[in-house]
């Protein structure tokens, strides 16, 4: 009867933490950004002797699956535009052509960022949370994507327990390879209750030395039309910025 | 002496501040909000040196063609200055666009020069997914990288830099975009009206003519679909389709069609006459974008040109060529010469003219971490003739909006193949464009 009373409650309790830590993953995305937003960003690619390219970004969401970014500068990269829907990504080059589709592991940007992170969605979205440990200060979730299509596999997510808010997240390969890590710094307070970090780092084994950072400016709650989140609107993502 | 010391440091100083204008501590990081602040203008564009040097053939068709009557060479170089200028303005609803190209040429001891309005148009934008543009616009149509046979109302891409910016035509579109939840999740339709007229798209096709054409775009179950049609008395009436799907993470699948209507196919006979046949014909490529785990980037696409020059026609064209040089060379008499660059003229000097094409190009991310440098290699081959181009390039960005891009393209083929009686053996290009 112990063992069948064992075997019940360990039966019982995976469910349940893993419920949590789903939960725990909403709040968490719910604390980084608003289900609908606007915001700008400033990415910063490092090279080893300290030279660095930067690149300033519009970008909105909606719900769960729209995202889209304009690049603002460089003046190369200016009117650039990316497009998400689902797994669906598009680049759209101002003169050049209609919008193409990219892969989410291609990198608009050069650099240790690449498609997907800078399209991203919600966490809670892409991943399932399958543990979580209680480290004392943080959690550590086990992320693990729901489809093939997400750009990462697997992730160990690090969550300030006062703040709700990742600190450092490790993206892997579905061997467990580590393929890089983000360092979440500088809590910042935007305004209308959003308090997030306003720097995420992140670096790469894959690229030795090379250092990736994307800063926050502007988060603001705001909605859109669905019709912003399509190919025709990619070249008029500029329409939508307001004065600051 | 020490004058000289002091401007020497003071040019080293100018040296070093230029090349690390960039490089400040990893840690120096700041967000000026003024780099965000929305203006109602733009203004940007590039300065660009562009020098040229041509390894030419001198048992090739179109190099006698060009040069018969000139001093025989085997190489050509050419210089080239570019300024693109471009702005906007918007007010409200509102908005003025422009580009224009202007270019600087100097070419066997020629100066020649140039000022294109790339675009120019108004638009209006009433509600999120509604607007209307009027005046010079590029409507670029079709999912193809190299090829867009589905491109009804905008001029051919240049295939040696399909990623070039075109020269619009002038007409009015207007955008009209529903979005959905289900399976259909965009629905977007653009019309477009292009007149012609002796003095407004003149190089369209037939003048004083309305046209009409119209494309449907719809993302369903995560497909782009597009259907086009294009019909007006300039040219034949025709109708396209094109998809793109990703299929992983790191594929992407497309294809484009147009079924063109009484297209006037060209048949080249041994005697240098031109004569056409009317058929409905079709143009069709296939094609795909892969990324490797090592960041290589392939592109590969199949072109099918349904109202391409045969293989026959244009050995009789080239037989041609070859006794109008021999009546020159004999009698001095150029007139079939003359006759034989009239008729090249919209048969085979021009782009891709014949049935079936294969293109290709790798291209690799900073490799061995060597920031910014992007090396790629590109070819187009001829599958009727077996002949082909190879075109490798290094890409790079040394500082922010300098890219510098060196390329060589090397045509290989026998006599009387498209590659092999181009007026080049080899060609080598650097660019250095300059982005404000």
């Amino acid at each position: 009867m112990a063992i069948l009373y064992f075997f019940l409650a360990l039966f019982l309790a995976a469910p349940a933490a893993a419920i949590d830590a789903n939960q725990l993953l909403k709040q968490v995305d719910r604390n980084l950004a608003p289900a609908s937003y606007e915001m700008y960003r400033k990415l910063i690619n490092i090279e080893p002797n300290g030279r660095k390219k930067e690149f300033v970004l519009f970008s909105v969401k909606k719900g769960k699956d729209k995202v889209a970014a304009l690049f603002l500068s460089p003046a190369s990269d200016k009117g650039r535009s990316t497009l998400r829907v689902e797994d669906n990504m598009w680049l759209y080059i101002p003169n050049v052509a209609k919008p193409v589709r990219i892969t989410s592991l291609q990198s608009v940007v050069g650099g240790v960022f690449n498609n997907s992170d800078i399209l991203q969605l919600d966490y809670a979205d892409e991943y399932d949370a399958i543990k979580l440990e209680d480290q004392g200060k943080e959690y550590l979730l086990h992320l693990k994507a729901r489809t093939k299509t997400v750009a990462y596999d697997q992730l160990r997510m690090w969550v300030d327990k006062e703040k709700v808010s990742p600190t450092r997240i490790e993206c892997l390969t579905e061997a467990s390879m580590l393929i890089k890590t983000l360092y979440f710094k500088d809590i910042k307070d935007f305004g209308a209750g959003i308090v997030r970090p306003a720097v995420v780092e992140t670096d790469s084994p894959l690229y030795k030395g090379f250092k990736s950072v994307m800063m926050f400016a502007n988060v603001r709650v705001r909605d859109f039309p669905d019709e912003v989140f399509t190919l025709t609107f990619m070249p008029k993502l500029e329409s939508l910025r307001q004065g600051q | 002496m020490i004058t000289q010391i002091f401007s020497l440091r003071r040019l080293l100083l100018s040296f070093l501040i230029f090349f690390y204008a960039g490089v400040l501590s990893a840690e120096d990081f700041a967000f000026d909000l003024s780099e965000i602040e929305k203006k109602p203008y733009s203004f940007g564009g590039f300065i660009e040196f562009r020098p040229v040097l041509f390894g030419l053939d001198r048992e090739a068709a179109f190099y006698r063609l060009r040069y018969f009557d000139q001093d025989q060479k085997n190489i050509r170089d050419e210089y080239n200055l570019g300024l693109r200028l471009e702005g906007s303005y918007e007010k409200g609803a509102a908005g003025v666009y422009f580009r224009t190209d202007s270019t600087l040429g100097y070419d066997d001891q020629d100066w020649n020069d140039d000022t294109v309005l790339g675009e120019g148009y108004l638009s209006l934008k009433p509600a999120t997914g509604f607007s209307v543009n009027a005046g010079k616009r590029v409507v670029p149509w079709g999912k193809g990288y190299a090829f867009n046979p589905a491109a009804f109302v905008s001029r051919p891409k240049d295939i040696d830099d399909p990623t070039e910016a075109l020269e619009g035509f002038y007409l009015i579109d207007a955008d009209i975009i529903k979005s959905y939840d289900g399976p259909l999740k965009t629905l977007a339709f653009t019309p477009v009206i292009l007149p012609v007229t002796d003095d407004l798209n003149d190089d369209f096709g037939e003048a004083d003519h309305l046209n009409f054409a119209a494309k449907l775009y719809l993302l369903f179950r995560d497909t782009d679909l597009d259907f086009m049609f294009f019909t007006g008395a300039s040219r034949t009436t025709r109708y396209g389709f094109d998809f793109s799907r990703n299929i992983g993470t790191n594929f992407e699948v497309h294809g484009e069609a147009a079924w063109i209507t009484d297209f006037e196919k060209q048949n080249i006979d041994s005697q240098g006459r031109l004569t056409t046949e009317t058929a409905d014909i079709l143009q069709a490529l296939f094609g795909i974008r892969y990324l490797t785990a090592n960041d290589i980037t392939y592109i590969v696409e199949y072109y099918h040109n349904g109202g391409g020059i045969e293989v026959d026609d244009a050995e009789n064209f080239y037989e041609f060529v070859d006794r109008a040089y021999d009546r020159f060379l004999a009698a001095g008499d150029s007139s079939q010469l003359a006759r034989a660059a009239q008729l090249s003229r919209g048969t085979l000097a021009a782009s891709r003219p014949m049935r079936d094409y294969f293109y290709f190009r790798a291209s690799i991310k900073e490799p061995f971490d060597i920031l910014y440098v992007t090396p790629a290699i590109t070819s187009i081959v001829n599958l009727n003739d077996q002949s082909l181009s190879l075109t490798p390039e290094l890409a790079y960005t040394p500082i922010t909006n300098l890219d510098i891009r060196l390329r060589g393209a090397f045509l290989t083929g026998a006599r009387q193949t498209e590659f092999g009686e181009k007026q080049n053996d080899y060609r080598l290009e650097l660019r250095v464009r300059y982005y404000f």
